[in-house]
């Protein structure tokens, strides 16, 4: 259990001169559960590598309380992995699996049960101790497979995309599986995905990464409410953040031209003195609007219904707006309101969830919100 | 577009059956989905409708028509299947228009008009910077996209697709989904559609059909399937948490009637809800037990006490989604979801915190065991 730096770390493949990791710092504080998240070829991978020893560094150093671990293998780092192949030994029975790593490093042997039994009631595997992992479904040799990488108590846990491909009546019971046995354990756990929502579920702060460099850091509301640019305010959240081409008016509200004459968004927060009547890029979250059949006078666009897409208990709606061009935007609705294709609708954007983005960059700044 | 009606219709591999009776109708411009784990049947039932599995008892008709003994070819059906069968010699433009050139159709369109409608499939799929690239050269979601364009580009009978969009990543499988659902609104195209996710089914479908080990578990609009789930098997299939199910004891004390999870906890159970759980209950050991199923949308927490029906546990863990969290809280050897939304600090539960929670009776249901949960 230990407090991880990563201090201006590169990752140079000599060949074909790829910078997979460009710059990287970030602090993973002891106890913590860290989600590193970004789209395929952003530098998870490369990160998670170097961080357990299976890569070599090409710039900058990794400490593990302070000490530089640069040169120190997997073994010394005492760093446990769990990929999202199981890699289970399939002459083994499980408890042999799980007792694998203590084993290696010659712990008594009643020691080792004790640490087994407490182990396996943690991950619900007592009944299933003395069979062997070709007998078990997926989701339960993924436990073992936890179990085995938790059971020593390493400074830090390197997760790899463990569940995501599993179904989901598995995913939904490890998800919480694992985050009991990191706050149990108090371990510092560090989760690569590419799945957005697998990162939400789990972790205490957020890494994300894009393009070999860091994006942003920070907890889940943080990079809710205030991403530092476009494309973290784009990755995270599911459907994704809404866009509509607008105007600022003033300093307190934006406009959007519609068929209806213009619509008024009023905001909250501070925006500098240039972007008053300049073109922006209004941004909100389908998940934070309210949808009314009656009309809104202000802080509501309207448009008609196109697509309902239920979910079970919310419905998604993709709404064309009645402004110039048509744009569409989604907006979620519990599922016990009924709406039709086609209806019109006003979808109310409250002014503290609106963004504003001048490009790539957001160009409203509230009270905590961070600078990229 | 036709209507396709299944009668009786079963396949055996042999003696090993693989599909059972199914009478199954998608009507004419109808999204119908079947959805079930690996091995239920879906994707034979699919090829049994598409001609390319031969069918061992029962009738599928086309508008009434049997089309039983008629060749693929001559069914004037569209298949996409997961595995995308592009001709790797072919450019993407001639993979997708290959459907308006088969002879049999006598199609002759201009050539004006066959890249007009090959340009207007890829545009909407977002591939038609593709159109001039080799299969190999191309991603799996790309690949994909271009067996879907493919299967979409004509207007058969009906379009049979089988787990179409399974390899996309995520963003891509969601916004693909929209425009399948536009693409089917617009068309309105009959549409077969298999798939093991149950989010596509619900999302896309007007009605669907559950499967399990080759027989009808569940028929009906998402909605019905979602919020009455027909057995366990169900509530276990559909949704993210799955459906809570519990086992428990049936007991009738002072004229009331009690659902007990052992020392874990025991609820009244409202007079109107009692028929169901006697409907189902058995005998077991000179227990009566019963099965009680709710969705972890129903089960309202609290630090403070609800009703007297309420009862106290500790948090097993905290899972979040974006605007809700998922508590968990441990029923012996499985357990126990309950979504919080949005409420005044439905993020401040903290793991081995003692909450109350409360079961919402108008959405309780009690089912047969069909099912092992421990090993769901």
């Amino acid at each position: 259990m230990s407090r991880i730096d990563l201090d201006h770390i590169w990752k140079i493949y000599p060949r074909g001169d790829v910078v997979a990791v460009q710059d990287v710092s970030f602090v993973c504080k002891e106890r913590e559960f860290l989600a590193i998240l970004g789209p395929s070829g952003g530098g998870k991978s490369s990160t998670l590598r170097m961080l357990a020893g299976l890569e070599d560094i090409s710039k900058g150093t990794i400490s593990f309380d302070g000490k530089v671990v640069n040169e120190l293998g997997p073994a010394e780092r005492n760093v446990a992995l769990a990929f999202e192949s199981y890699a289970l030994y399939q002459r083994l029975s499980v408890y042999e699996n799980i007792a694998f790593p203590l084993k290696a490093r010659g712990m008594k042997r009643s020691e080792v049960e004790k640490k087994v039994r407490y182990m396996a009631e943690l991950m619900d595997l007592v009944p299933v101790l003395d069979t062997y992992p070709a007998e078990l479904a997926g989701g339960h040799q993924q436990r073992v497979s936890l179990a085995r990488a938790f059971i020593r108590k390493p400074n830090v846990t390197l997760l790899d995309e463990p569940i995501s491909h599993m179904d989901q009546r598995v995913r939904a019971e490890l998800r919480a599986r694992i985050r009991r046995l990191h706050d149990d354990l108090g371990l510092t756990t560090i989760y690569v995905t590419h799945d957005q929502a697998e990162a939400i579920s789990l972790c205490d702060r957020l890494v994300i990464l894009n393009e070999a460099k860091l994006q942003q850091i920070g907890t889940v509301e943080e990079i809710w409410n205030s991403p530092v640019n476009r494309f973290v305010a784009y990755f995270v959240g599911e459907p994704a953040m809404n866009f509509v081409d607008g105007m600022v008016e003033n300093d307190k509200r934006a406009i959007v031209a519609t068929s209806a004459g213009k619509a008024v968004l009023p905001f909250t927060g501070t925006l500098e003195k240039q972007y008053i009547s300049s073109k922006i890029t209004i941004g909100f979250r389908p998940q934070q609007v309210t949808i009314s059949r009656k009309k809104v006078d202000q802080g509501a666009l309207v448009g008609s219904i196109k697509i309902i897409e239920f979910q079970g208990d919310t419905s998604i709606l993709t709404i064309k707006l009645a402004n110039e061009g048509g744009t569409e935007v989604k907006a979620v609705v519990e599922a016990t309101q009924q709406y039709q294709p086609d209806e019109s609708v006003w979808i109310q954007i409250k002014p503290d969830t609106i963004h504003l983005f001048d490009g790539d960059y957001p160009a409203l700044q509230r009270n905590g919100s961070p600078k990229g | 577009m036709a209507e396709v009606r299944l009668e009786n219709v079963s396949k055996y591999y042999g003696r090993k059956r693989a599909v059972q009776d199914l009478n199954i109708t998608c009507g004419e411009g109808e999204f119908l989905s079947i959805v079930g784990p690996t091995g239920a049947g879906k994707s034979t039932t699919l090829k049994m409708i598409a001609g390319i599995e031969s069918i061992s008892s029962g009738t599928i008709y086309f508008n009434e028509r049997p089309v039983n003994d008629l060749p693929p070819q001559e069914r004037n059906v569209s298949m996409a299947f997961e595995s995308y069968n592009l001709y790797p010699h072919m450019s993407v433009y001639d993979n997708i228009a290959f459907p308006l050139r088969a002879p049999r159709w006598r199609m002759h369109l201009t050539p004006q008009e066959e890249s007009r409608r090959v340009r207007e499939i890829a545009e909407f799929l977002g591939i038609d910077e593709l159109l001039e690239r080799l299969p190999q050269h191309l991603s799996g979601g790309q690949k994909q996209r271009v067996s879907l364009a493919r299967a979409l580009v004509k207007k058969p009978e009906v379009y049979l697709l089988d787990e179409p969009i399974a390899h996309l990543d995520a963003r891509l499988k969601f916004s693909t989904q929209t425009l399948l659902k536009e693409f089917a609104v617009t068309y309105r195209s009959t549409i077969i559609y298999v798939t093991h996710d149950y989010r596509e089914a619900l999302g896309l479908s007007d009605r669907m059909v559950v499967l399990r080990k080759g027989r009808i578990e569940q028929m009906g609009a998402p909605e019905e399937v979602y919020n009455r789930p027909a057995t366990d098997f169900v509530g276990k299939l559909i949704g993210e948490p799955p459906m809570n199910i519990i086992d428990g004891e049936m007991i009738t004390k002072n004229r009331e009637t009690l659902f007990t999870a052992g020392d874990l906890f025991t609820i009244r159970i409202r007079d109107d809800k009692v028929e169901s759980m006697k409907r189902v209950a058995r005998q077991e050991n000179g227990r009566t037990v019963s099965r009680l199923g709710i969705r972890c949308e129903h089960i309202h927490i609290s630090r403070k006490q609800i009703s007297e029906n309420s009862f106290r546990m500790p948090v097993y863990a905290i899972v979040h989604e974006a605007e809700s969290s998922v508590v968990t809280f441990e029923l012996r050897d499985i357990l126990l979801y309950v979504r919080t939304r949005g409420e005044e600090g439905f993020r401040d539960y903290q793991i081995k915190d003692k909450v109350w929670l409360d079961f919402d009776q108008d959405n309780i249901f009690f089912y047969e065991n069909t099912v092992d949960i421990s090993k769901m």
